[in-house]
């Protein structure tokens, strides 16, 4: 495990964006861009589950949000591993690190129960997904603040 | 109508608690008083997003941080300044929490030589 960290933290790309005085602010921004959009979509379509907007079609509704949410989630994974590489093992040894990983994973966990379980109790989906991914943005936002 | 004004708080509520985060970033952390530091270095590191340096002062610890990459590499320092064993002291502002073994260098000497990190803040004398 130590070795791996180590050997991702020795890759060209990622010692070049080490150092980097645009490369990494520029991905950073793109990190919290990509997290703005994921979970604003998401947080609007919780509302939406819980009954607000409802004025709107929720098929037309969903179609459109959920296609930026799963951009977003792309494009901020992306962007968190780039961010990750760069100190990986510091990273890797930090509880709140993980405390991060695991609300994305059970966050993306009720997704995926949520689309899979027809009938399912939809309200309960929506607010376990609004509790969980401002925590993680939350997790995520300190992390910068500990390292 | 209540129950969205309600869901709507929450959803904001939950945001709200990132705004007084306990900035590392900055100098709100740490205390006023100038302070020095001397020990052995455990780990450097010079790059994003700013750089650091594990110093064993006494069998303890100290996290020292520097600047971001760029203005930290601007004086001279760079990940090849110092490595593990050599004697360094940094000069700096230590956290408020007294538990809390961090200090925030204004400048490193190490090798006989001095790297002002924050030179505005390095004490006259």
């Amino acid at each position: 495990m130590e070795e791996a960290l180590g050997a991702i933290e020795k890759l060209g790309v990622v010692q070049a964006l080490k150092t980097s005085f645009i490369a990494y602010p520029v991905v950073n921004a793109l990190h919290i861009l990509a997290i703005g959009a994921l979970v604003t979509t998401v947080i609007l379509m919780d509302l939406k589950l819980l009954g607000l907007f409802d004025e709107m079609p929720e098929p037309h509704f969903v179609r459109l949000l959920r296609r930026i949410a799963l951009g977003a989630f792309v494009v901020a994974s992306a962007t968190g591993l780039a961010l990750f590489s760069v100190r990986a093992s510091e990273y890797a040894a930090m509880p709140l690190f993980w405390a991060k990983m695991g609300l994305i994973g059970l966050a993306a966990l009720n997704f995926i129960a949520f689309i899979t379980i027809r009938n399912g109790p939809r309200r309960v989906f929506a607010l376990v997904s609004i509790t969980l991914w401002p925590l993680a943005l939350l997790a995520g936002r300190f992390l910068g603040f500990v390292l | 109508m209540r129950l969205r004004t309600l869901l709507l708080s929450i959803a904001l509520a939950t945001m709200a608690p990132a705004l007084p985060a306990l900035a590392h970033h900055g100098w709100t952390w740490a205390v006023d008083e100038v302070s020095e530091l001397t020990g052995t270095v455990k780990a450097v590191y010079v790059g994003n997003p700013h750089a650091t340096l594990d110093l064993d002062v006494d069998g303890v610890v100290w996290h020292v941080e520097l600047a971001p990459p760029g203005p930290t590499m601007a004086t001279g320092f760079t990940e090849q300044t110092v490595k593990p064993g050599d004697q360094v002291t940094a000069i700096g502002n230590r956290s408020k929490d007294p538990n809390e073994t961090r200090m925030k260098a204004v400048r490193i000497s190490a090798g006989g030589k001095n790297y002002d990190i924050y030179p505005a803040r390095v004490p006259q004398d």
